[in-house]
């Protein structure tokens, strides 16, 4: 952390302290804040010159470049230029075709998802993109033993190559996930031919369908893509070269960006943004993301997730109401203003407002009131102030937002102790129970069951609270089996109202993706999911 | 001179052993391990079990101790759990960013801080004295990291003199690459150079009051030759001793330095394979890092015996 750095984090830290002992603002949770601010996913290339190359400052190395073992975040922002997918979004987080020519027939019962492939396409190494591809794909995401897809693709039970330009998905019980899924990693296509030859090493040198094709990498470093002459919608693409450089801290990214060392840079600090703002050279593209921010009570988790769970002897896993009474004690709008400048929104549930799943009864909110905190907390027959301990990362704006979250419950009763660890440390701890509270988000997901059934259904393999509810259970199997929009988005109500009575996992904040770009560069856009779009992007000419 | 060497070697090895292993050890005792790490947000215990068992996470220390030690003796460091990138790979692009960033900042530092030290030393009671100390209070004073990013936002932002970050291979375009370098060099060589000075510094007033010097003085010598030839040579024993256990310092201030200059060096290599558990990347950067600084050691050893015949003899007579 830097000098400046630190002397900005103290001083906002000691105002939202200050301003949340005064329990003066936003107590009905709609001040200023979100309001004032626009969304600006970006455009599509205008005027643009062919040809140049673009420097991407990466907020952090990406993992494996294979779609089949990839897990980091940042491997996704370079597999949008150079590894397309079944599916993509649109820039209102709809899923529309790309490799696929249609959107998929899905038959009566469910249980078979019909996908068209577009024709003529070939891979960067100039072989043909086929039926048979898809499923060499499909068929080494599901059972390479190390592959990160295998949960996330659902219940397939087999697939098929019905045709060249056909693919057939047999399911064992319907899964309306599936097509949204296919617009991430798990619908790209490999190409089968580079699977034979590299196997586990395919994302040493990966070659799929896509704007831009693998050039080098080097190791901590930087990756870099060039122009793939092979690519079906070649006019469309302008620049030669892309050349992510990984720079993991927010202010040194910043600095590149203002100095023209790069012309993109994702991620950017919430304390840099201002500034950037007024650079006339630079504009930022901000878009809300589909993850959350938030705190989870471990309630049963006492052996590990994953294993059998059991009430942890603790008044607050046993009483309900005092979970409630926390959600009470916090004023999330006052939290996001104070610590994000209120370029964050506040947030409730585990679906994202721009969701088409979202109503209100999914966005419903406990709000604000500490006196009601202290109410619940003397009915549940608890000394106040209630003490407990909180997990949370080491990184500088984690801390601060624990030293605020700290500063407010006090209002509502609440002592809370913070525990920062480093972020691996955090993970281990997670996994093992060994926490009361733990401060952790989502990146998040475009189908909203990727963002709440692994997390607080029975067993689900990311539910660290151990928290189990067969009222819930049923509500969500029910959401994932139906393909009616309307009818899920109602489940999703449903689920949420079940989740704030028993709060296992309070949802404080959403992050905004925000991402610095030169203006003499057109066509970068970035959507809710997050994901840097650069491939069709061009220099102004 | 041979037994001194010899004997020197072999304590080296039981140096070196000694750091792998606890090194080895270190980074198990660290709460999760590589295959969580890389599944990160995402945690599938099926897979994070197949990533265990690809790795031999599972085997007991002992063996993946002496796996380890058996595969580097053959070169073989493994493969990085996180990217899959031969650690062997990762080493040779990493190593020779920081073995450049470590010559070009030792040389600034032992240019400035030889430089300013025996001015201080001849000049006492002089400004340039005071300016020489002003000098080397603030080398040492002031933070790497902080020295950096006025470096980025003065020199790189505002006056657009020196790129903010980034690298290019020597041997691909010399002079994009020094270019890249002089920032770091001078961000890091100047803590160095503050010891270097301070040290140079003391060991010239020492000397200058010896009496060699004032019988050089008597021959009638000329001053530059008494300060240049006598003083200053008999007064670099000591800082070659020290420039030579700053070389540590030297290593862990890479570790910022690269970090903020996004360099692809050792020290950014270690950092980042520690914060993601990345086993086969820590040992094998530690292996190479543990081997370099003994054979520096070594050789200072060497030199200083050189410098001065007394040591060797005392060596020899142990």
């Amino acid at each position: 952390m830097t000098h400046p750095r630190l002397v900005r984090l103290l001083g906002a830290a000691l105002t939202a302290l200050a301003l949340a002992a005064c329990s003066s603002v936003g107590s009905d949770g709609s001040t200023s804040g979100s309001g004032k601010r626009s969304d600006d996913v970006g455009g599509t290339a205008q005027g643009v010159k062919q040809g140049g190359t673009v420097t991407v400052a990466l907020s952090a190395e990406p993992d494996f470049l294979d779609p089949t073992l990839a897990a980091s975040l940042y491997s996704r922002y370079v597999f949008s230029a150079m590894c397309e997918k079944l599916y993509d979004l649109d820039k209102d987080v709809r899923v529309v075709p790309q490799l696929a020519k249609s959107m998929p027939q899905v038959s009566d019962d469910g249980k078979t998802v019909t996908i068209a492939l577009r024709d003529g396409v070939k891979f960067a190494d100039g072989t043909p993109f086929d039926s048979e591809a898809v499923k060499a794909s499909l068929d080494r995401d599901l059972t390479n033993p190390q592959s990160a897809r295998v949960s996330e693709l659902g219940p397939i039970a087999s697939v098929e190559a019905t045709d060249p330009t056909t693919v057939t998905i047999n399911l064992k019980t319907p899964f309306a996930p599936l097509t949204a899924v296919l617009a991430d990693r798990a619908g790209m296509v490999m190409s089968p031919k580079q699977l034979k030859a590299k196997g586990d090493d395919f994302g040493n040198d990966p070659v799929c369908v896509g704007p831009f094709k693998f050039a080098k990498r080097v190791p901590q470093n930087s990756i870099e893509l060039a122009k793939d002459p092979n690519y079906y919608d070649a006019a469309k693409v302008h620049l030669d070269r892309i050349v992510y450089r990984i720079i993991t801290d927010g202010s040194i990214r910043a600095a590149n960006l203002r100095s023209g060392d790069a012309q993109v840079a994702d991620t950017l600090g919430t304390d840099d943004v201002p500034e950037l703002k007024k650079d006339a050279k630079l504009q930022v593209l901000e878009s809300p993301s589909l993850g959350y921010q938030g705190v989870t009570f471990n309630v049963g988790n006492i052996a590990g997730v994953g294993k059998p769970t059991k009430t942890l002897n603790q008044p607050y896993a046993k009483d309900p109401r005092i979970r409630q009474a926390f959600e009470y004690a916090i004023d999330r709008q006052a939290l996001v203003d104070n610590v994000f400048n209120g370029q964050f929104d506040p947030a409730c549930g585990p679906v994202a407002p721009q969701s088409e799943f979202s109503s209100d009864a999914v966005q419903q909110c406990r709000k604000y009131d500490p006196a009601q905190a202290k109410k619940l907390l003397k009915q549940a027959g608890v000394p106040v102030p209630y003490k407990f301990s909180m997990l949370t990362s080491n990184t500088p704006a984690t801390l601060q937002f624990a030293q605020a979250l700290q500063a407010m419950v006090k209002q509502g009763g609440f002592e809370l102790k913070i525990e920062p660890v480093e972020f691996t440390s955090l993970l281990d701890q997670q996994d093992r129970g060994k926490f009361q509270l733990l401060q952790l988000g989502w990146s998040g997901r475009v189908d909203p069951d990727g963002n709440i059934t692994n997390f607080v259904g029975t067993g689900g393999s990311q539910n660290v609270a151990g928290y189990s509810n067969p009222a819930l259970d049923k509500v969500l199997e029910q959401a994932r089996q139906s393909q009616d929009t309307e009818a899920r988005g109602a489940l999703y109500g449903q689920a949420q109202a079940l989740l704030q009575r028993d709060d296992p996992l309070i949802y404080l904040y959403r992050q905004r993706n925000l991402t610095g770009v030169a203006k003499q560069l057109s066509g970068v856009q970035v959507y809710s999911d997050g994901i840097l779009r650069i491939a069709f992007a061009g220099f102004k000419s | 001179m041979g037994r001194y060497l010899l004997r020197r070697v072999a304590q080296s090895m039981v140096t070196l052993v000694l750091a792998t292993m606890v090194v080895f050890a270190g980074v198990r005792a660290l709460p999760g391990d590589p295959a969580r790490a890389l599944a990160g947000e995402e945690n599938d215990p099926a897979r994070i079990a197949a990533v265990r068992a690809k790795y031999g996470l599972d085997d007991a220390v002992w063996l993946q101790y002496w796996h380890y030690l058996t595969n580097s003796l053959t070169g073989d460091f493994g493969t990085s759990v996180r990217t899959n990138i031969p650690v062997a790979e990762m080493l040779k692009s990493a190593l020779p960013v920081t073995i450049e960033l470590s010559l070009l900042s030792l040389s600034v530092a032992a240019l400035i801080g030889v430089l300013t030290g025996v001015l201080a030393a001849v000049r006492r009671g002089h400004p340039a004295e005071w300016l020489s100390n002003a000098f080397a209070l603030l080398g040492l004073s002031v933070p790497n990291f902080w020295l950096g990013l006025m470096a980025i936002l003065y020199l790189s932002v505002a006056l657009a003199i020196f790129p903010a970050s980034g690298h290019v291979p020597f041997f691909e375009d010399p002079v994009a690459n020094l270019h890249h370098m002089v920032l770091p060099a001078l961000v890091l060589g100047t803590g160095l150079a503050a010891v270097i000075m301070r040290q140079t510094r003391s060991s010239m007033l020492d000397a200058l009051g010896t009496d060699y010097i004032r019988t050089a003085r008597a021959k009638g010598l000329a001053e530059r030759t008494v300060i240049g030839v006598h003083a200053l040579r008999n007064s670099l024993i000591v800082v070659v001793t020290i420039v030579g256990l700053q070389l540590g310092a030297l290593i862990s201030g890479a570790v910022v330095t690269e970090r903020i200059f996004g360099l692809p060096g050792f020290g950014k290599l270690t950092v980042d394979s520690v914060f993601q558990r990345d086993y086969p990347v820590i040992q094998g950067v530690v292996l190479v890092t543990a081997s370099a600084y003994i054979l520096i050691n070594l050789l200072v050893d060497l030199l200083y015996s050189l410098i001065d015949p007394r040591i060797r003899v005392q060596g020899e007579a142990a």
